[in-house]
Parts: C-alpha cells; sequence; structure tokens
C-alpha cells in the first residue's frame, strides 16, 4: 500500500544525496558531462517520453522546494537545478555554479555561477537570484525542506561580490556546506519566483500539471548543456499501484517506470522490449536498538544482535539478491569510508556467549516493524527466523501513522529506511543527540568530538582518518543494524537509450530525462 | 396465579423437545438435497486440509527454503513465496486462523442478532422502534467498512476481528430473523401462551425460537460465508490478528500478488482454498433455505 508521504519522509527518506566531499579546488575544473550513453547509437532529436512513477496524490506539488513524493521529486529534477549536485559516481559536481570554493578554514565559501546560464523565462541567473532562493528555503515562517540542512547559514551574509560571484558566510566552520547546496530540492529559483509559473534552470520547462494524475514538460531550448535534453516532451505519470504501473510498462503506455517489485524483474528480463535498470544505493534498511534503553543499553546486547543476522540470507530473502552486503556502517559511498573493516558475520554461538555474559541468556524482545518502506517487515520477519534459538523476537506490526507517531524515536528496537548520503551529512540528520532522527538515542562523547573535529577540518585526508575513527566506534558499539544496502530497480523500454545506473540515490538515473533518446 | 405457573412449567419443556427435533428434522431434509451434499463435502475438505495441516507440512510456515518467488525450488511442491519459504506448508499452516475467527464472528453475530431480534419482533413498541432504526443506521456501512474503522482503533487483535466482524452481522441477523419472529408471534399458539400468563422470556424462547430455527440455520450459514470472506479479506490486508510471519490465507494472497506472473501458486492456492471454503458453506446454508422452505424436491427433480 502506499502512503501519502509526511513531512517526516521529505526530512528522512526521500531527502537524498549529500555526502562525500570533493575536493574543491577539483569543482571548478569538472563541468557538465555529455548525456551520451553507452550503446545506442547516437542520441537523436525528438519524441514524447512518457514515465510511470509509484505515489504521489492530491498533495501534489510542483514548488521547486517542498517536493514530498516520487513524483514530485522526477518533476523537481526536470524543472530546476541546485547550485551542485551528485554524478552517476556520487561524485560532487557544479551544475548551476561554475565553481564553489571554501577559504582556508570553511568559514566562507565563494560560488561563481555558469557564464551565459538562463531560467526558462529567458533571464540570465544572478547572485540576487541565488540570495532569493536561500531566503525562501530558510524563511522562518515557512521553512523548507532543505532548511534544516542550511542551520549553519545566515541568508543575511550571502554577499553578491560581482554580477556572477557571492559569498556565503558561515556562522560555523563546516565541510557540510557541499552537501547542503548539492540536494535535488535546493533548485535554484528567480528573485520573483511563484511555484504557480515553475520556472528554473532546468532541462525542461513547464507545460501543464494534474496533480495525483500527471505532468507536461517540454523541451528547454536555451538549455546551457550544449545537444540535451534530446526529447521534446516529458510526461510523468502517477500510479498508485504497483501492478498497474507494471502494467503500463508492459503495454506500452510509458517507456520508464520507477521501482519496478522484484516479482516482476524476471517478467521484465524476458521481454525482449525491455531493460532493468540496476543501480547500487546507499540506501539502508537498519535495525535500529536504542543504547538508553533495556536491555540494548548493554553493548553486548546490541553486539549479539548484530552477530545474529545472516546478512548474505537477508539480501537473497528481501532483495532476492539485489543488493550489496552491509557492516553495520552507512555512508558506503563516502570516500572516507573504511573498507577495510572486517565484515561482521553470522556468528549465533558468539551471540548465546555474549549474551550469557551480558546475564540475557533467552532474551525476548518485542522488535517494531511498520510496512514504511518496501522490505521492512520482510526484514524483521527475517531476522526473527535467524535469531530463533538464540534471541525470541517477537514482531510487533503498526500501521505507518502509529509507527510515525508519538513512540516514533522512542521504540526499544524497530526499523527505519534511510537514503544515500555522505558520513558527515547522515550523522547529522541521524547520529547526534541534536540530530532530527537519532533513532538509536546515540550520545557518545569520543564519537561526537570526532565528528565535530572532521566537520572543521579542511584537510581531507585528515578529515577521512577522523571519519574512520568515528565509523570503527559505530561498527563496535552503535546502535544500528545495517544488514545492507538496496539496489535500485527501474523497468524501461528499449524504444528509449541513455539512461545509465547511477549511485546519486535516485531511481531512473536521478530522473535523468535529459540523457533519454528515442532510438 | 400458582396454578398458572404451574402449568407453564409443564409447557415449558415441550417446545424445547420440539425445538431440537425441528432442526434435526430440517438438517435431515437438507441433506437429502444434491447441494447440501456437494457443499458439506467441499467445506470438509479445506477444514480438514486447515485442521490436520499443520502437522502434515513439510517444512515449518517460517523456514526459508530457496529464492524467493521461484516456482521449482528444489524439495518444494509448489515453490516459494515472496520471502522464500514453501508455499505448500504455509498453505498448510494458514487456514486454522481464518476458521477459528470465522467460526467465532458468527456464533457472535447469529448470537445477540437472534437476542435483538427476539426483544424487538416480540417487544414491539418504542423498543422495537429504537432497536431497527439502530441497526437501519449501521446496514448504512458496509460491513467491511465498520470493521477497519474499529481495528484501526483498537489495533489488529484477534478479539477485536471478532467483535467488529461479529457485530457487523448483527443488524442483518436482526433484520431477517426480526421479520420471522413476527410471523410467529401473531400465531395462535403464541396468543394461547400469553392468555396462559407465560412470561414473555419462555414465549421468546419456548415457542418463538423453535419455530424460527429455519431461517437462524439459514443465516447461521450464510454469516459464516461472509465471515470467511470478511476475515479473509482483513488478513489480506494484513489485519489478520496473527506475527507478520505467520501463514494466513488472507494475507498469503496480498504478499504475493506482485509476483502473480512468475510464481502464482503462491497466490492461486490460498484463492482457491478461501474460494471453496465460501463456496461450501454457502451451498450448504442453499441448502437448508431450500429445506426449510420445503421446496427442496419440486427443485432437486
Amino acid at each position: 500500500m502506499n502512503q501519502l508521504p509526511s513531512r517526516r519522509d521529505v526530512l528522512r527518506g526521500m531527502v537524498v544525496g549529500a555526502g562525500a566531499f570533493a575536493a574543491p579546488g577539483l569543482l571548478a575544473a569538472c563541468t557538465g558531462q555529455s548525456g551520451q550513453s553507452t550503446g545506442g547509437g547516437q542520441p537523436r532529436r525528438g519524441g514524447s517520453l512518457r514515465v510511470g512513477v509509484v505515489g504521489g496524490g492530491p498533495e501534489d506539488t510542483l514548488d521547486a522546494h517542498t517536493s514530498v513524493a516520487h513524483p514530485d521529486i522526477a518533476r523537481v529534477h526536470q524543472l530546476y537545478e541546485p547550485l551542485m549536485s551528485r554524478d552517476r559516481d556520487f561524485q560532487l559536481v557544479p551544475v548551476v555554479a561554475e565553481s564553489v570554493e571554501p577559504n582556508r578554514d570553511l568559514t566562507a565559501w565563494t560560488v561563481r555561477l555558469r557564464d551565459g546560464i538562463t531560467f526558462h523565462d529567458g533571464r540570465p541567473v544572478r547572485p540576487e537570484d541565488v540570495i532569493a532562493t536561500y531566503r525562501r528555503i530558510t524563511d522562518r515562517q515557512d521553512p523548507k525542506v532543505g532548511a534544516e540542512l542550511l542551520s549553519f547559514l545566515d541568508t543575511r551574509n550571502i554577499r553578491k561580490l560581482d554580477p556572477r560571484t557571492l559569498r556565503f558566510d558561515l556562522d560555523r566552520p563546516t565541510a557540510l556546506f557541499l552537501d547542503a547546496i548539492s540536494e535535488y530540492f535546493q533548485g535554484i529559483v528567480p528573485e520573483d519566483y511563484d511555484p504557480a509559473n515553475p520556472v528554473g534552470t532546468g532541462p525542461f520547462k513547464y507545460s501543464s500539471f494534474e496533480p495525483g494524475q500527471q505532468s507536461v514538460f517540454t523541451r528547454y531550448d536555451d538549455y546551457w548543456r550544449g545537444g540535451e535534453p534530446w526529447v521534446d516532451e516529458v510526461t510523468i505519470i502517477n500510479f498508485a499501484e504497483d501492478s498497474a504501473r507494471v502494467n503500463a510498462l508492459l503495454s506500452g503506455q510509458v517507456e520508464a517506470i520507477n521501482s519496478l517489485p522484484y516479482g516482476q524483474i524476471p517478467v521484465v528480463r524476458s521481454n525482449p522490449e525491455l531493460e532493468v535498470l540496476e543501480s547500487e544505493s546507499g540506501n539502508w534498511n537498519p535495525f535500529t536498538m536504542r543504547v538508553d534503553a533495556e536491555p540494548f543499553s548493554d553493548p553486548q546486547v546490541r553486539q549479539a544482535i548484530r552477530l545474529l543476522c545472516d546478512r548474505q540470507q537477508m539480501i537473497d530473502q528481501v532483495l532476492v539478491g539485489h543488493g550489496a552486503l552491509g557492516n553495520d556502517l552507512y555512508a558506503p559511498f563516502d570516500p572516507c569510508y573504511p573498507s577495510d573493516l572486517p565484515q561482521r558475520e553470522y556468528d549465533p554461538e558468539q551471540a548465546r556467549s555474549l549474551l550469557r555474559r551480558a546475564g540475557h541468556e533467552g532474551l525476548q524482545v518485542e522488535l517494531v516493524t511498520s510496512p514504511v518502506s518496501q522490505g521492512i517487515v520482510e526484514a524483521a520477519q527475517v531476522l526473527k527466523q535467524q535469531a530463533r534459538g538464540v534471541v525470541d523476537i517477537r514482531l510487533r506490526q503498526v500501521d505507518t501513522g502509529t509507527f510515525y507517531g508519538e513512540n516514533y524515536l522512542s521504540w526499544p528496537f524497530a526499523q527505519d529506511f534511510w537514503v544515500t548520503r555522505g558520513f558527515l551529512a547522515q550523522v547529522a540528520q541521524g547520529s547526534l543527540p541534536n540530530s532530527p532522527f537519532n533513532e538509536t538515542h546515540w550520545d557518545d562523547p569520543e564519537f561526537i568530538s570526532l565528528v565535530r573535529a572532521a566537520e572543521q577540518e579542511p584537510d581531507e585526508q585528515r578529515r577521512c582518518d577522523l571519519i574512520q575513527q568515528a565509523q570503527g566506534i559505530e561498527h563496535e558499539r552503535g546502535g544500528h543494524l545495517i544488514w545492507g544496502f538496496i539496489n535500485l530497480v527501474d523497468g524501461y523500454s528499449t524504444r528509449v537509450s541513455g539512461l545509465q545506473a547511477s549511485r546519486a540515490g535516485q531511481p531512473l538515473d536521478s530522473y535523468g530525462f535529459r540523457h533519454v533518446w528515442f532510438v | 396465579m400458582t396454578e398458572r405457573q404451574d402449568i407453564s412449567g409443564w409447557e415449558f419443556a415441550e417446545p424445547e423437545v420440539r425445538a431440537t427435533g425441528r432442526a434435526r428434522g430440517l438438517l435431515r431434509n437438507a441433506l437429502r438435497v444434491r447441494r447440501t451434499q456437494v457443499g458439506l463435502v467441499i467445506t470438509a475438505l479445506v477444514v480438514g486440509l486447515a485442521v490436520v495441516g499443520p502437522f502434515l507440512a513439510p517444512y515449518s510456515e517460517t523456514e526459508f527454503v530457496g529464492r524467493p518467488l521461484a516456482q521449482n525450488a528444489p524439495g518444494t511442491l509448489f515453490g516459494t513465496d515472496y520471502l522464500g519459504r514453501d508455499v505448500f506448508s504455509r498453505l498448510l499452516n494458514g487456514g486454522v486462523s481464518v476458521l477459528i475467527l470465522a467460526v467465532l464472528c458468527t456464533l457472535l453475530g447469529v448470537g445477540v442478532g437472534l437476542l435483538v431480534a427476539l426483544v424487538a419482533g416480540y417487544g414491539r413498541g418504542w423498543v422495537d422502534e429504537l432497536l431497527m432504526r439502530i441497526s437501519d443506521v449501521l446496514l448504512a456501512f458496509p460491513a467491511i467498512v465498520l470493521a477497519l474503522l474499529f481495528l484501526a482503533i483498537w489495533g489488529p487483535e484477534p478479539w477485536a476481528i471478532v467483535l467488529t466482524v461479529g457485530a457487523g452481522h448483527v443488524p442483518r441477523v436482526a433484520r431477517v430473523l426480526r421479520a420471522a419472529v413476527l410471523d410467529v408471534s401473531s400465531l395462535d399458539y403464541v396468543r394461547s401462551a400469553e392468555a396462559m400468563g407465560l412470561r414473555r422470556w419462555s414465549i421468546r424462547f419456548g415457542d418463538l425460537l423453535p419455530n424460527v430455527t429455519g431461517p437462524l440455520m439459514v443465516e447461521a450459514g450464510l454469516r459464516l460465508t461472509y465471515s470467511v470472506a470478511l476475515v479473509a479479506g482483513l488478513g489480506f490486508l494484513g489485519l489478520s490478528g496473527l506475527e507478520a510471519d505467520q501463514a494466513d490465507w488472507g494475507l498469503m494472497i496480498n504478499e504475493n500478488r506482485t509476483g502473480l506472473t512468475v510464481q502464482p501458486w503462491a497466490v492461486l492456492l490460498p484463492v482457491l482454498a478461501i474460494g471453496l471454503l465460501t463456496i461450501g458453506t454457502n451451498l450448504v446454508a442453499d441448502g437448508i433455505a431450500r429445506a426449510a422452505a420445503g421446496i427442496e424436491r419440486r427443485a432437486d427433480r
């Protein structure tokens, strides 16, 4: 069943990207990539692309900064662009900006805008527009989705230096600035922006919109990336039901759909006119143990529960193999990710002896589960079966409203879903005492001081050392059981080409319809 | 006065005997109808599967035996479900909950409905008006909507399912049985029992109840059919009152439906089980209805 997304979904789930730090000096060097794909020959102009996207409803919006449901996010990617974004390798690349450079201690960042970049109404992008955009996002009366990420920014301290250059003076030194401006919901809009007349710098411009139904966008002829987009028109159609979406693809009503159910992958694979697009991601569905609640306040109990998870079986049963092993650490695409830490294995004997030492032999725990995202309740069932005989896990399934109700963030043992982020950006969201979603109540002084130091460390190598020490602490005694990372699986027709696997964490090549052409 | 009391005591035993005798006669008649026989056989098969199944299942209902949604996983009869568990074992384990809940819902709904009918149909007056208007209002809501409303409040506990689905039956049962009670209550033997000064509750159970056994049994059969469908439907929506990993026919359909084209057995088998069970109980109810109406011979020849 599809639920209406909540504000929490925005902040937690669908807020994607943010993470690794590209060396700022490199940013100026990389400009936009071409949309050429491997195979499929030369891109051709023309055609009308139709895409089926899961979810959405009467609350759908075209607003650049309040997107919630998947169709909203898909639309935002067509209309607007942020200063920077993540490419297919999860690297930060400049978009509306040409370069973004910090000063020596990461307190001031200089942004140079791309030359000749224009909004859909033909006006050039000016520093005033950028300032107005960030004022709109961080408006105290009506903060938008991205406001929380910009906690270190007072918009009065953004100054125009010349017609193409701005300087952001931050309240505190932070390397997180790049993550914060690279999210799709931080798109640059004109100073006089009105969501009723949605104007941005994106590859497609607004044509029509029926909330909960569909939206149509036409090619922006003056788009700054030469050649792109290739198709004349994109139609994004909402599909609430999995089977309806798959049937629309099978019957040729749409050329592409996101979120292909695992059960349907063989059907699409066996059809010569369809292709499966599978992307590795850093999306994770952890089990969350509250480190301040019995029995999980004992690190040995947390370690035991982590040892009771057969991670490969988890991936095989829950994701039908479409995922990567997890090692109780998030942010796998962060350049600082400690891939040399030993992989935690399934070891019920070790778990049993840890529990015996902790005085919790024959432990019984209640796991609160809820269908908040695909695979959550399934993972709970698999863990219960794997732990059988050592820990008796009782499953308490609640509806999503109850799950995110008054007890959210205080369930002692529960689950949740998170998306692809870099380490420090993820920590800010979920692993500090003042994080909005610290579901494990993680409050480790040693960890906190390492994270604080890393955030203010300009040198990348030293920053990585600090991050790896912090991750070592979470690996040893953290409250998450992170069993794997979930591949995004989409389907598309062989009539179109140009979509590629992407690590950026959004489906359909980050809704990159500008890459698509009809063969 | 004392004389009257004696008579009432003496009179009371007689209809009791008649009531069971009547029910037995009705069943005997119903059993001669072909559809009742077919219905009974089908019902017995499905019930047998559900009751004996858990002892025959080759695997546990929560054990992983292969890749998810594999049609011919080695060692399985009907392949695996969406998590890689044995479909056949889950089918064998998944019926008991549906059956028990459906029977309890029926008992509750028909029992309370009968009481309401006896009170309203024989009491008449403002009590009748009040009860019937309330039931009119309740009838305006589809049973599943009411059930969902209250399960949303109480959570999908087994007792809540029995209560909501059973309560949903009450106005429907009450309406039909009240009409039957009304017909009977104007007959001479009820009048004479009244004239003898029998207490009203004695008349209700002694004279009225035995004479509405036909519609009562038909209602019981029909409500059982509806209960099975409703309980399975709630199970489909994940409101089975069981832990998430336990097998349940309704839930099996929902869990596995995205893989319908890849591994149809995981959906088809529970659909068949629920379908056969409802058809079976419906045929039995229909047979009883025909026997009660006394048209069984003409209808079957």
